[in-house]
């Protein structure tokens, strides 16, 4: 499945409420739960601090790529949340962060997910993008922005 | 005149849609006497950019490369299980680097006659980020391609090949 084809409302959250980097991964797990995503919440939460601890995913210019492998998941999860006030995340560049891309692979999917990975991260390099992400003001403008339609 | 298809490959990525190209693309050997090749790719190209765009670390760079050589391993070996059930001879393949890429360098080098593939996503973002490594190679091959779709109508033509 491609990355496209995860691009659902309901994995979009806008704002996200939270204030710090711990209550930020939990809201984007929070937000495939109660999509219906995932069944083991604590499992995958888990898998994502894990990945934070070794080194923060915040990137550049506003954006964060939380991801891990989780046998808690049989196919490719995505949540998409959007902070228009900035969260300090630990980015890279040491600005707040704005975009949120959780990404959750299954083990034997290593492929589909690093491709889905470089699309993320391809998507992170164009500013306008990015920039039309941050104030949207629905998850059905996410929507439509991504698909460009 | 002859046979117009000696060799067919089918890209196998472990996704749903490639292993029911697969089984297509066996069927396909099967009633055309054709050589199958299943391929795969690891795709190191995209590896490298998630460690250059520091979304991986060095560690998860080596990590994921063995995963996907486990993974490609594992799916050529399952490809090939279900040729053998039907009396098909199956050549497994794969290679790293960029997908697209190394599907269309494969075409020329094995001179295929058809490429299979599995269904495409229906949604087309007009976003140049979001591309697909399988569609970038089916525009860019040489030969002809054929997209398998109907995942139940291909299990019961595969389960009907005797």
């Amino acid at each position: 499945m491609a990355l496209i084809d995860l691009v659902v409302e309901k994995i979009v959250k806008i704002p996200l409420e939270s204030q710090d980097k711990p209550d930020i991964l939990r809201e984007l797990v929070r937000i495939l739960k109660d999509a219906g995503e995932i069944d083991d919440f604590d499992a995958v939460l888990q898998g994502v601090q894990d990945r934070e601890d070794k080194q923060s995913t915040g990137l550049e210019q506003g954006i964060a790529v939380p991801h891990c492998k989780s046998a808690a998941v049989s196919s490719l999860k995505l949540a998409i949340g959007i902070a228009p006030q900035g969260i300090d995340f630990d980015s890279m560049d040491g600005q707040p962060t704005n975009l949120f891309f959780l990404l959750i692979a299954s083990p034997g999917l290593s492929g589909p997910h690093v491709e889905a990975l470089a699309e993320i991260a391809k998507l992170s390099r164009s500013k306008a993008v990015c920039k039309a992400l941050v104030h949207a003001e629905s998850a059905q403008e996410v929507v439509e922005l991504l698909k460009g339609s | 005149m002859s046979n117009p298809i000696k060799r067919i490959m089918v890209y196998v990525d472990g996704t749903e849609q490639s292993v029911t190209a697969a089984q297509y693309a066996i069927c396909l050997a099967s009633f055309s006497g054709a050589e199958l090749i299943a391929y795969y790719v690891i795709n190191t190209r995209a590896v490298e950019d998630l460690l250059k765009a520091r979304i991986f670390l060095k560690d998860e760079q080596v990590e994921y490369e063995h995963d996907m050589e486990a993974d490609a391993e594992r799916y050529l070996n399952y490809i090939n299980e279900l040729a053998v059930k039907k009396g098909v001879s199956v050549i497994k393949k794969r290679s790293r680097g960029s997908v697209h890429r190394e599907i269309v360098d494969s075409i020329e080098a094995d001179d295929v006659d058809l490429l299979v593939i599995g269904e495409l996503s229906r949604i087309r973002s007009r976003r140049d980020e979001f591309f697909d490594e399988t569609e970038r190679a089916m525009r860019a091959v040489s030969c002809s391609v054929l997209i398998v779709k109907d995942e139940d109508r291909v299990w019961e033509m595969y389960e009907s090949l005797v």
